[in-house]
C-alpha cells in the first residue's frame, strides 16, 4: 500500500483519507502485535444495499467482534471483525498463552480483543478528526458475537435511511504475509459522512 | 459459541437484504436479520407462502426492489400470492428481527421503526400476526417452511425456537 500520511494530503480524495486513517491504525496493530498483524485498504467504493453481502463476501457465518459507537459532535460506528480461529490465535498471542479450547470466549480472551479494537479505532479516528476537523471519540468497546451478515446490515441500515448506497471500505488484513478474514466496518452516520465529503469536495 | 443448525444451509435459498422468495409447497427459504424483519406470509390451505428481507420502513419517494421497505414489500406480497390464488383473507403472518445490536441502537433506531411499520401495515390489511421474535440485541438467522408455515428462528448462544 502506498504510504499516505494525513498531513501530506493537499487535496484528499476519500481514497486517500480513508487509506491515511487506515496506515496509521495498521501502524498501531503492527506495535500492539510485536509486528504480526498489519492492514490496507484495499478500495473505498459505494454499493446499493442489495449488493452489500455479495460485495463483503459475508454470510452467515457467526464472526466475533467489537464494537465502538463514535460519541462527540458526529456519530457512527466502527466495528472490528474477526473469525473465530483467527481472533483466538490473536487473544492468545496476545496473552501468551495457549489458543482457547472452551466453546465460550473467557473474560481476558475477550479484554484482548476489545483492547485491540481500542487500539485499532484510536488511531483511525485520530486521522479523521484531524482530516475534518471534527471530534471522533470511540467509545469504550464491546464484545459482540453474531452472525456475519446480520452485523454487516445493521451496520449499514443507519446509511441506508437517507441514502441508497452505502460506504464501504475494503480493508485486508494480512498476519505474517497470510490475508485473514477480518473486516472494520466504519459506518458514519449522515451528519458525519456529509462532513467527510464535504472536507474531500472542498480540497478538489 | 455455536448455532443450532436446523436444516442444512447449503440447500436452502436465502433471502437477501430486500429479496423477496415466493415458496413452493415444498420449498424451505431463510434470511439472516439484524435491525432488518423477516416477514412471512403464509397461506395454510394452500401451502403457499413468501419469506421477505425487509430493510426500512417507509419507501418516501426512494426507488428499490419491493422488499426493501415495509410499505412496498407487504403489498407486493399480497399481490403476487393472490395471483396465485392465495386471497389475502387467508394469509397469516410471522415477524422476526428488529434487533438493536449495537448498544441502544442509536438515534433512528431502525429496527423499532421496522417492526412498528411491518406490525401497523400487517394491522391495516387485516392480516393476523400468529407469531413473532422482534427487538433485542443479538441477529437472527431464520427458516421459512411452505410445507407446514413454520419459522424457525436461530440465535447465537440461544436454543432454536419455532414460531
Amino acid at each position: 500500500m502506498k504510504e499516505v500520511s494525513v498531513i501530506d494530503i493537499q487535496k484528499p480524495s476519500m481514497d486517500q483519507l480513508f487509506s491515511a486513517a487506515t496506515e496509521d491504525a495498521s501502524k498501531a496493530m503492527c506495535r500492539w502485535t510485536n509486528g504480526k498483524i498489519t492492514l490496507s485498504l484495499e478500495e473505498v467504493v459505494e454499493v446499493t444495499l442489495e449488493e452489500v453481502s455479495q460485495e463483503m463476501e459475508i454470510g452467515e457465518e457467526l464472526l466475533t467482534m467489537v464494537v465502538h459507537c463514535l460519541e462527540g459532535e458526529l456519530g457512527g460506528q466502527l466495528i472490528l471483525t474477526f473469525d473465530e480461529q483467527n481472533g483466538r490465535q490473536l487473544a492468545a498471542s496476545l496473552l501468551g498463552r495457549e489458543v482457547g479450547t472452551d466453546s465460550e470466549w473467557s473474560a481476558l480472551e475477550q479484554s484482548a480483543l476489545c483492547e485491540t479494537g481500542n487500539i485499532l479505532s484510536g488511531a483511525y479516528m485520530k486521522v479523521l478528526t484531524e482530516a475534518i476537523d471534527a471530534k471522533l471519540v470511540p467509545s469504550a468497546p464491546y464484545f459482540m458475537q453474531d452472525y456475519g451478515a446480520s452485523i454487516l446490515h445493521q451496520a449499514v441500515a443507519a446509511q441506508a435511511m437517507f441514502s441508497d448506497r452505502v460506504l464501504i471500505c475494503r480493508t485486508n488484513f494480512q498476519r505474517e504475509g497470510e490475508s485473514l478474514k477480518w473486516n472494520v466496518f466504519f459506518v458514519p452516520t449522515e451528519d458525519l459522512l456529509e462532513k467527510i465529503e464535504h472536507t474531500v469536495n472542498a480540497s478538489e | 459459541m455455536t448455532a443450532t443448525l436446523l436444516a442444512d444451509r447449503k440447500t436452502i435459498p436465502s433471502a437477501g437484504m430486500s429479496e423477496i422468495i415466493f415458496t413452493t409447497k415444498l420449498d424451505q427459504a431463510c434470511c439472516i436479520v439484524g435491525s432488518c424483519i423477516a416477514l412471512t406470509l403464509y397461506h395454510s390451505r394452500l401451502g403457499k407462502g413468501a419469506l421477505a428481507h425487509i430493510v426500512l420502513p417507509r419507501s418516501v419517494d426512494r426507488t428499490g426492489p419491493p422488499g426493501k421497505f415495509a410499505d412496498t414489500a407487504i403489498p407486493y406480497m399480497v399481490d403476487m400470492l393472490a395471483a396465485e390464488g392465495a386471497n389475502q383473507a387467508g394469509l397469516v403472518a410471522k415477524i422476526c428481527g428488529g434487533a438493536s445490536m449495537f448498544g441502544t441502537g442509536g438515534p433512528i433506531k431502525i429496527g423499532v421503526q421496522n417492526a412498528e411499520a411491518v406490525k401497523r401495515l400487517l394491522g391495516e390489511l387485516g392480516i393476523p400476526i400468529v407469531g413473532e421474535d422482534l427487538a433485542g440485541p443479538k441477529g437472527r438467522r431464520v427458516v421459512f417452511d411452505s410445507q407446514t408455515g413454520e419459522m424457525a428462528v436461530e440465535i447465537v448462544g440461544q436454543p432454536a425456537t419455532t414460531l
